[in-house]
């Protein structure tokens, strides 16, 4: 019988071990390093272009009050002080994955959704481009770029320059269409002042299906 | 599948073959290679099947979660069969009644051919014919085949639960079920002596 006994003992011993190490599993804080991109797949997605939004784009869906969009700046605060786009929201680059106390990211509830279209911007398109590396890397979807960025977007929206009389039609529209962007970001009396730049006029260059996509509306 | 070595690589097969020869070897030392211990889960009087399944697969649960938490493993790179569930519960069904008739299941009647068992072979040789006839006649139930797919669903997900927290709920019931089943061993093995 002691046989059995024994057994009995181990078969316990057993249940133990395995009730405990299931218990541990539940115990143990959750961890998410498992969820970033693998190097292939992040570079892949660096490669892949349709990140970026035209500065046009980005005043259309400004001009219709498209709610399902969030202009971030991820300029320093000073910098978003001084001039930002309207409605935009500051994050600066270097805090943007900074943790509470917790441990949690301040700002995953903004840049980790699937409900609302987060469009980075910067001076020029390479801080944004960061930043959308960062985050892409940790797997947030839905965060896109302005290409070109304030810079981009002073020459193509606040000062856009009158197309040569050659110009096809499509320019022209867009000329219009940015003429009145213009006065509807209140850029409209320094339009003209100062044309200095000897920049060939801009081109919508990026036509890729990218409306369809982010349509909010 | 997470493959020990890449796909492509003639490698695989050598690791098959290994792992297929250690898992005939614990099949046979676990005595599966009977047909009576089988047909005895069925019957209320050997549930060493049962068990061991039971053990083997929270064992590799466990050891499957831990290895994710020190990054040993990509859960997400692991192969999940697709969930149809029209023919799980056909198929389960045929299993089953296939079980408890013939006493083997696929693996361990290979295990008990191999030992020189004349009833395994048969087995084998209706499993053999069973695939050409399943395969002779595919077109007919080909839609009922793939009716009902759900996807890689694991059960956590469909139930909306937490992973870790399941997998504990699983672990409980799997002690549950070996204490049930010694019990029935017992009383059932008591009335056997009695006759």
């Amino acid at each position: 019988m002691s046989d059995t006994r024994i057994i009995k003992k181990r078969y316990i011993f057993m249940a133990v071990v395995f009730i405990g190490l299931a218990l541990l599993l539940v115990l143990l804080p959750e961890k998410h390093a498992s969820k970033e991109l693998k190097p292939e797949q992040l570079l892949q997605a660096i490669n892949d272009d349709t990140r970026y939004v035209t500065t046009d784009e980005v005043a259309q869906k400004m001009m219709y009050g498209d709610a399902y969009t969030t202009l971030i700046d991820v300029r320093s605060a000073d910098e978003y002080n001084k001039y930002h786009l309207k409605g935009a929201v500051n994050i600066p680059l270097d805090s943007i994955l900074n943790k509470d106390k917790n441990g949690n990211y301040v700002y995953e509830d903004i840049l980790n959704q699937d409900i609302a279209t987060n469009i980075f911007y910067s001076n020029g398109t390479v801080y944004a481009n960061q930043a959308w590396v960062l985050l892409r890397r940790m797997n947030y979807k839905n965060n896109y770029v302005m290409k070109g960025g304030l810079n981009k977007w002073i020459e193509t929206e606040i000062r856009p320059k009158k197309p040569l009389q050659t110009a096809s039609q499509k320019e022209f529209e867009l000329y219009n269409f940015r003429r009145a962007a213009s006065m509807f970001f209140g850029g409209g009396t320094i339009s003209s002042a100062s044309a200095e730049n000897s920049a060939p006029a801009p081109i919508i260059k990026k036509k890729s299906g990218k409306k369809e996509e982010e349509g909010g509306c | 599948m997470g493959p020990l070595f890449n796909a492509s690589d003639e490698w695989s097969f050598v690791i098959a073959l290994v792992i297929g020869i250690a898992f005939g070897y614990i099949l046979e030392s676990a005595g599966f290679s009977s047909s009576r211990k089988l047909a005895g889960v069925f019957y209320g009087y050997d549930f060493v099947v049962l068990q061991v399944f039971f053990t083997a697969a929270i064992t590799a649960a466990i050891g499957l979660l831990f290895f994710e938490y020190f990054g040993w493993i990509d859960l997400s790179a692991i192969w999940i069969n697709r969930f149809y569930t029209g023919s799980a519960i056909l198929g389960g069904a045929i299993m089953g009644f296939g079980f408890v008739i013939g006493g083997f299941c696929p693996g361990t009647s290979a295990c008990a051919s191999a030992i020189g068992k004349i009833d395994a072979m048969l087995f084998l040789g209706g499993f053999v014919i069973g695939v050409v006839i399943f395969d002779a006649f595919y077109p007919l139930y080909e839609k009922f085949y793939k009716s009902g797919n759900q996807g890689p669903v694991k059960i956590y997900e469909s139930l909306g639960m937490n992973r870790e927290v399941f997998l504990l709920i699983f672990v409980a019931f799997a002690i549950f079920a070996f204490a049930a089943t010694a019990y029935i061993q017992q009383k059932v093995s008591q009335k056997s002596k009695k006759y």
